[in-house]
Order: structure tokens, then C-alpha cells, then sequence
């Protein structure tokens, strides 16, 4: 049988990072194909090169053995590849119906669109799905399920061949994702493909005949899920060895700096607690987007959290944290953040080292007092954080991804903090950098600091981290022991909750 | 053709239009009661020809307002319309001649700010300068004389009634085509709704062709300024270089005041309309009741806030 979607050799780089290195991926018709793998293994990149919005830089695409390319998803959908992305593309103020055909309008006379056609075809779409919304209804008062729904609808209205789901069930309750699976066995049954992402292990098992894992942007296996089991598939989409660039951990004191009770996240989550010692390095692991950067963010307000205490020292502090003071409060606390996104969020990229590290400080003074350079202390900082550059005039901007993230840390270093909240402490940094922070970082934690960290890359969690809170579907699901964890271990608890 | 729901429903992307209706009866309403002027046949003649102008401005302005854009430009455009109009010269070689400028200003407008991607504020506002230099270049004084057909088709009568009446009536067919009645509308408010909800891409993603689409935005607002232009131009029989100073920013306010909101997506051609006809009735009304100008300027900034706070800028589909 001739595959339905045929992607050969297809490569996708983004500057210097290659995000889908040389992938193949067939599909036979009447199948349903589940698409795992780790953060940053390429899923959803391979299917947005699949669905016109990302042009493969290498690589065919071949539907129903004929070559395709995609400018944009508009193509892709004619030439019968429908689409329904995390982030929704509906336009809000437009209604269903219009949606539906836009780019397509059907036209009456005088050149006026045709509401009433289009809403009948709409309505009979819409129906095939078991769904009775009115299609004359703007997309802005539809709920997260029923946009979904209608996304899908607008797929099988354009008669596709291929339907690419990208955790299609992330906003559905039970009844809902019943009405999906039913509709997913239909398109099976018209000999359709559909490909699933999703990080729903029961979901795959009950839904999808085939799996296909992906890790560091490369295919690894596809294999037929009939004959594995779980634990098999984790296996595959694990793998790498846990490099020796981890400095010893050492014990905390024992001493709580900050207490978190019963924060709610939002109002679906499930309340999260835990204690920070003094000498401890926290991790929130997990699968990426499960709650762990709103659970952090929430401490300083960039998230509004819905309830929740948090005790540092004698300070009872009340969720939500507002968003406009947050920070400034919590630094005036000890408690210092340090964003993923050191260029738009962190560092004043315009600005020399000695500012970008002298800034706490001069933002906790005054405002008319006239500016100290802070000279001694910033040439401190630079030495004890090992920062290779000229001079602290140095444009920031100027310098590597390391030693941009060292005088990023440096800056809270500076600033006296007694707790650190650090988001992806090593991203965009070399090895050999990343060790130095490694070492920093435990350091600070053995002088008595407080410190929680949140990174993508599971294996600087494990490597780094006294403990691992593991975090999915935005509740604490367990806590281990880091010299005790795995990357298997994380997953299971993730994936097996 | 148009259901009804969607034209009064509550949620339709019309906007908030009830605000302007409900202040254009009150006022009329205290108009007729408080000043002996005002319920005249003459007066509501004269209160139409003030209105128009603004009108036909207004739904120019609507139109790239609709796409999260804005023109300043068309003030200018009006007054460099007159300009033209008043040089010696067939009428069959000006009105066309007129009409090309605005696609002239319209095009360069709509190609700056999609191609060079400039602010829309900034690439409008160079070319309010530029046109209306112009304007002065070919008209420094006010005065020269506009060919009497024009003037004919402004202030004359035709079936008894005043030609107003036919601009109107047309003015307001060719907008409700173009923003309500066409595949080209509704791909406007597809563009806007993806700018408000910021999903910029969304339209494109459809295979709009948006950038296409931007320009003959701006191409259109450009022209319904010239139209606006040869209506004054008729009105007063000459070229005047400063006539269309105010109606950049007249025009945004009424497109306000009619709930089309700044930030793209959501507006309907009747809101603008009676936000037109509201800043023309408070223009006329506090004339007459020989209002000083502060307090003039009071009350129309005092309406314009009022309408603004009372429509709820929903965030669109969030």
C-alpha cells in the first residue's frame, strides 16, 4: 500500500540550531501515528514544516505519492494536510462560518459572500462532529474545546487526507476527548492518516496504532504500539548519559528559607506545596509547559497565581503577588529571579557589565541619589563568576552566551540575594561555561543560599539538584532524591501519574 | 443579504454603535427645546451639507482603522483636492486629476507602511506634510473659482430635493459594499481581527493577500478624502489650502465615537456614520447657541471620552 504522507530526509534549521536533522517519516492510509518525544526533539517543528507555516531546508514532502510544497498552510490544507496547532488560528471577530471559508468565499449575486450557503455548509461540517453551534457565532465566544472542535471540523470540511493533531486533547474533559477518539476512528475507517502528538500515555495506548520518537531533532524508531509497553516506549525516548560535569552535592542546613503552601496555579491546577532549605538546589522537572514555569513565576507576580502563601523568613506573603511590584517586593525579601530569556528579559543588552551587574542595587536606592559605580563590587562579582572580557565597560551584548549568563547570575550574586529562582541556568551555553555554573551555583548553595531551578534539559536537573520535584498537568506528582534520579524515573512519574 | 443579528446582536463585531444613536436623540432633543434656530428646514439643509464631508472622510478612515491603522493624511488630501479643482481648467481634466493625486497619496501611503514597513502614524503624517505643501504650492491664498459643475452637483437640487441627499444616499452604498458586502471586507476585518488578538500572521496564514489588501486600504481612505474634498469644494466655490486641517483628526473621532475600535477588528459602517452625524449636530447645535469656542472644544472632548469609557474594550478572543 502506498503511504498516504511520505516526509524523506527533511531538514529545518534555525540558525545554527538544527531543529529536525534528516528525518523520514511514512505513513499508510487508515492509520493513526503517535508522534513523541523529549523537549526539543522536533515534534512539532517536523510538523510545521508538514503544514506549510516552515519550508524544510532539505527533504521532499509527498502526499498520496505526490511531491508537495507548501508555502503556507493555505497550500498545505489543498493539497489535503489539515492542521490543528496548540496555538489556535482562528480569527476571533470573524464567526465560524466565515472562518471556514475565508480564502474561499462563497459568493452570491452581486458579489456579496453568501452567509446563508456558507453557514449551511458550515452547520452540516459542524454536525459531522456531533457539535450544534451555531456557526453564525463569532469564534471569540466559543470556549478553548469548542475552537479545537471546529479546527478539526474545518480539516475534514476541506476533505484532507492527513490530519496532524498537536496535543489535540490538552483543553478537553473526558466526554469530550470520547467525541475525538470517535471521530478519529472514523477518519481511520475513510482511510485517512492522522498523526497524534501528544505526552498522554493512555491516550497513545488507547488511540494510536503506531508510534514514531524523536529526540535532539533525529528520528529514533517507529514501532508499532501493539507490542510495547510503556516503560518500552520511555526507554526510547530517553537515552543520552549523564555527562560528569556536576560538581558534588553537599547537604543542606536544614534551615527553611521559603515555604510555599497550597499555591494554585490556576484554577484547574492542583495546589502545589513544598519547602526550600538554605544549601539546597530545588529542581522543577518534568515534561516542558506542565506548570513549572507559572509555579515559579508565580513567587514574583509575572504569573498571577489564584490562592497560595508563601513564607520567607517572618514575611507571610498572600498569592497572588502583584505583577507591577513583584519583583522589586521579593528582591527587597532576598528573593531574586532570574529569567530564561537573558536577552529580553534579563540583561540590558545595550548597556556595559558593570551596569547590567550594578543594576539591583541601583534600583534599590533612591532615585535622585546621585550613581555609584559600584567599581569594587562589580570587579568582585566579575573575578568570583570567572567573566572573560576586556574590561566592566564592556558592552554586554559583546560577549558569548556564557559569560552573558555569568554576568546575568552575577547580577543577583552582586545584589546579596538569599533565595534564587533560576529559569534554564545554562541555555545557549557551552559546555564548558555550563560546568562553571554548575560550580557557581554550588557553590552559592554551600555559602547558605536557597536556590530553585527549572530547566528544560532534564539531565542538568538530575546532575545539578539535591531534589526534583516533578511536575505535570500543573501539580507536584513526586519528589526524588537527586542522587537517586533518572531520567527514566522522571518520566514515569511524569507520564504514570 | 445581511442578518439582522449580526447588525444589532450583542457580541457581532459591529462594535458599540447605541452610544452615538442615544446622544444623537438627546441632543437633538435639547437642541429643538433650547434653541429657537435649530428645528428649521433651512437649518437641517445646512446641517446635512456640514455633515457630509465628515462622513464620507470618516468611512474612508474606517476602513484602514478596520486593519489597526490609521490615516492623518486625509485632511491634507481634501485640502490639496480643492486646490486642484480651483486652477483654471476643463472640469473633465481636473475632477480626474483629482482622483489620481489620491491614488497617488493612497499608494505611497499604503506601500511604505507594508513594504518598508513604517508606522502607519509616521508614513500618514510625512505625506500629510508633503500634500500639504502641495496644496500651498498650487493654492498659498484661498480663492480661485471651482468649475461651476461641480458646484452644481453640491449645492443644486435634483427632484426637488437637495443633492445632498444623492451623495449621501450613494456614499453610504459604496461604503456598506466595500466594508459589508464584499469578499474585500470582511478579508479587512480578518486582517484587523488577527492584529487585535495578536495573531499577526493568522490572515496571511490563510492565504489572504494581505499586503495587497493594506494598500487598497489606503488607496480607498485617500480617495474618500478627495470625495469629501470636491463636496467642500463645492460648498464654498473656491480652493482653500487650509480647509481640511481639522477632518484628519475629526475623522478619527467620529470612527471612535461609532465603537470601530482602534486596535482593528471590530466596527460597522452605521457606527461611523452616526458618530459623524453626532460631532456635526454638536458642531451645528453649539454654533447656534453661540457657545464660546472653549466650551465648544470642552464638550466635543467631553463626548468623545464618555463614548470611548462606555464601550468595553473586550480583548478580542482571549
Amino acid at each position: 500500500m502506498q503511504p498516504i504522507v511520505s516526509m524523506i530526509n527533511v531538514t529545518k534549521a534555525f540558525g545554527p540550531n538544527i531543529a529536525v536533522n534528516a528525518v523520514s517519516l511514512e505513513i499508510l492510509p487508515g492509520t493513526v501515528r503517535a508522534l513523541m518525544g523529549e523537549n526539543g526533539a522536533g515534534k512539532s517543528t517536523l510538523m510545521k514544516v508538514l503544514a506549510g507555516v516552515h519550508q524544510p531546508d532539505t527533504g521532499t514532502i509527498a502526499i498520496k505519492g505526490i511531491d508537495q510544497s507548501f508555502a503556507n498552510p493555505k497550500q498545505a490544507l489543498a493539497a489535503g494536510v489539515s492542521t490543528v496547532f496548540q496555538e489556535l488560528s482562528l480569527l476571533p471577530n470573524l464567526t465560524i462560518a466565515e472562518n471556514m471559508f475565508l480564502g474561499r468565499e462563497i459568493i452570491g449575486r452581486f458579489g456579496v459572500p453568501n452567509n446563508p450557503s456558507m453557514e449551511d455548509a458550515t452547520r452540516a461540517a459542524l454536525a459531522e462532529l456531533g457539535l450544534t453551534i451555531d456557526p453564525g457565532t463569532l469564534v471569540s465566544e466559543l470556549s478553548i474545546a469548542e475552537r479545537q472542535f471546529v479546527e478539526i471540523a474545518h480539516g475534514i470540511k476541506a476533505d484532507a487526507d492527513v490530519f496532524v493533531l498537536d496535543e489535540p486533547t490538552a483543553a478537553l474533559n473526558a466526554a469530550d476527548v470520547e467525541v475525538l477518539n470517535a471521530q478519529i476512528r472514523r477518519l481511520k475507517a475513510a482511510g485517512k492518516a492522522v498523526i497524534y502528538i501528544s505526552h498522554r500515555m493512555d491516550e497513545i495506548f488507547n488511540i494510536c496504532d503506531d508510534v514514531t520518537v524523536m529526540k535532539d531533532g533525529q528520528h529514533v524508531a517507529t514501532t508499532t504500539l501493539d507490542t510495547l509497553t510503556p516503560d518500552g516506549l520511555i526507554a526510547l525516548m530517553v537515552g543520552r548519559e549523564l555527562r560528569d560535569l556536576f560538581p558534588d552535592r553537599s547537604p543542606s542546613s536544614g534551615v527553611v528559607r521559603l515555604k510555599c503552601q497550597d499555591l494554585l496555579i490556576s484554577a484547574t491546577a492542583t495546589p502545589v506545596s513544598f519547602d526550600l532549605h538554605a544549601g539546597e538546589i530545588l529542581g522543577l522537572a518534568g515534561l516542558e509547559g506542565q506548570g513549572q514555569q507559572d509555579i515559579a513565576r508565580s513567587m514574583i507576580g509575572q504569573h498571577t497565581a489564584i490562592s497560595g502563601t508563601l513564607t520567607i523568613g517572618v514575611h507571610c506573603i498572600s498569592m497572588p503577588v502583584s505583577s507591577s511590584s513583584g519583583v522589586r517586593d521579593m528582591q527587597e525579601l532576598k528573593l531574586g529571579f532570574v529569567p530564561e530569556d537573558r536577552k529580553e528579559e534579563g540583561l540590558l543588552i545595550g548597556a556595559s557589565i558593570s551596569e547590567n551587574i550594578g543594576i539591583s542595587l541601583q534600583a534599590a536606592r533612591f532615585a535622585y541619589q546621585t550613581v555609584t559605580q559600584f567599581k569594587d563590587l562589580v570587579a568582585q562579582t566579575m573575578r568570583d563568576m570567572n567573566v572573560k572580557a576586556e574590561s566592566p565597560a564592556a558592552n554586554v551584548g559583546s560577549l558569548s552566551g556564557g559569560n552573558q549568563q555569568k554576568v546575568l547570575l552575577g547580577r543577583y550574586l552582586a545584589s546579596d540575594m538569599d533565595i534564587l529562582i533560576i529559569e534554564e541556568p545554562t541555555r545557549g551555553v557551552d559546555i564548558g561555561a555550563k560546568a562553571e555554573i554548575y560550580k557557581l551555583l554550588r557553590a552559592l548553595a554551600d555559602d547558605g543560599k536557597a536556590i530553585i531551578v527549572l530547566s528544560r534539559e532534564t539531565v542538568e536537573l538530575i546532575g545539578l539538584c539535591d531534589r526534583l520535584l516533578v511536575v505535570h498537568d500543573q501539580a507536584v506528582v513526586r519528589e526524588i532524591e537527586g542522587d537517586v534520579a533518572t531520567e527514566h524515573a522522571i518520566l514515569d512519574a511524569a507520564l504514570n501519574p | 443579504m445581511i442578518q439582522l443579528r449580526r447588525l444589532f446582536g450583542k457580541n457581532s463585531r459591529q462594535g458599540n454603535w447605541w452610544a452615538p444613536l442615544v446622544l444623537i436623540i438627546g441632543t437633538t432633543a435639547v437642541l429643538i427645546a433650547t434653541t429657537v434656530d435649530f428645528a428649521t428646514p433651512q437649518n437641517a439643509s445646512n446641517l446635512l451639507a456640514q455633515a457630509m464631508p465628515l462622513i464620507i472622510v470618516a468611512i474612508g478612515q474606517m476602513i484602514v482603522i478596520v486593519l489597526a491603522g490609521m490615516d492623518l493624511s486625509v485632511g491634507s488630501v481634501m485640502s490639496m483636492t480643492t486646490a486642484i479643482l480651483a486652477l483654471d481648467g476643463s472640469p473633465f481634466v481636473l475632477i480626474p486629476l483629482v482622483f489620481l493625486a489620491a491614488i497617488a497619496v493612497g499608494l505611497t501611503n499604503g506601500i511604505a507602511i507594508v513594504k518598508l514597513n513604517v508606522h502607519p502614524i509616521i508614513a500618514t503624517l510625512s505625506m500629510q506634510f508633503i500634500v500639504i505643501g502641495i496644496a500651498q504650492l498650487l493654492r498659498p491664498v484661498a480663492g480661485g473659482s471651482v468649475p461651476e459643475i461641480v458646484v452644481t452637483m453640491v449645492t443644486g437640487r435634483i427632484f426637488g430635493m437637495p443633492t445632498t441627499i444623492l451623495w449621501g444616499i450613494a456614499v453610504i452604498a459604496i461604503a456598506w459594499k466595500v466594508l459589508h458586502g464584499s469578499r474585500f471586507g470582511l478579508h479587512l476585518f480578518a486582517i484587523g481581527g488577527g492584529v487585535a488578538s495578536g495573531q499577526t500572521d493568522a490572515a496571511h496564514n490563510y492565504g489572504l493577500p494581505d499586503q495587497r489588501i493594506v494598500i487598497k486600504a489606503y488607496v480607498l481612505s485617500a480617495l474618500f478624502a478627495a470625495l469629501a474634498g470636491v463636496f467642500i469644494a463645492g460648498r464654498i466655490a473656491s480652493g482653500d489650502p487650509s480647509v481640511g486641517s481639522q477632518f484628519a483628526l475629526d475623522s478619527i473621532t467620529a470612527v471612535a465615537i461609532g465603537g470601530t475600535q482602534l486596535s482593528g477588528g471590530v466596527g460597522g459602517l452605521h457606527g461611523t456614520i452616526l458618530g459623524a452625524i453626532l460631532m456635526a449636530l454638536l458642531a451645528n447645535g453649539m454654533n447656534l447657541a453661540n457657545l464660546s469656542a472653549f466650551l465648544q472644544g470642552a464638550i466635543k472632548g467631553g463626548i468623545l471620552l464618555l463614548v470611548i469609557a462606555l464601550q468595553s474594550r473586550k480583548r478580542m478572543g482571549l
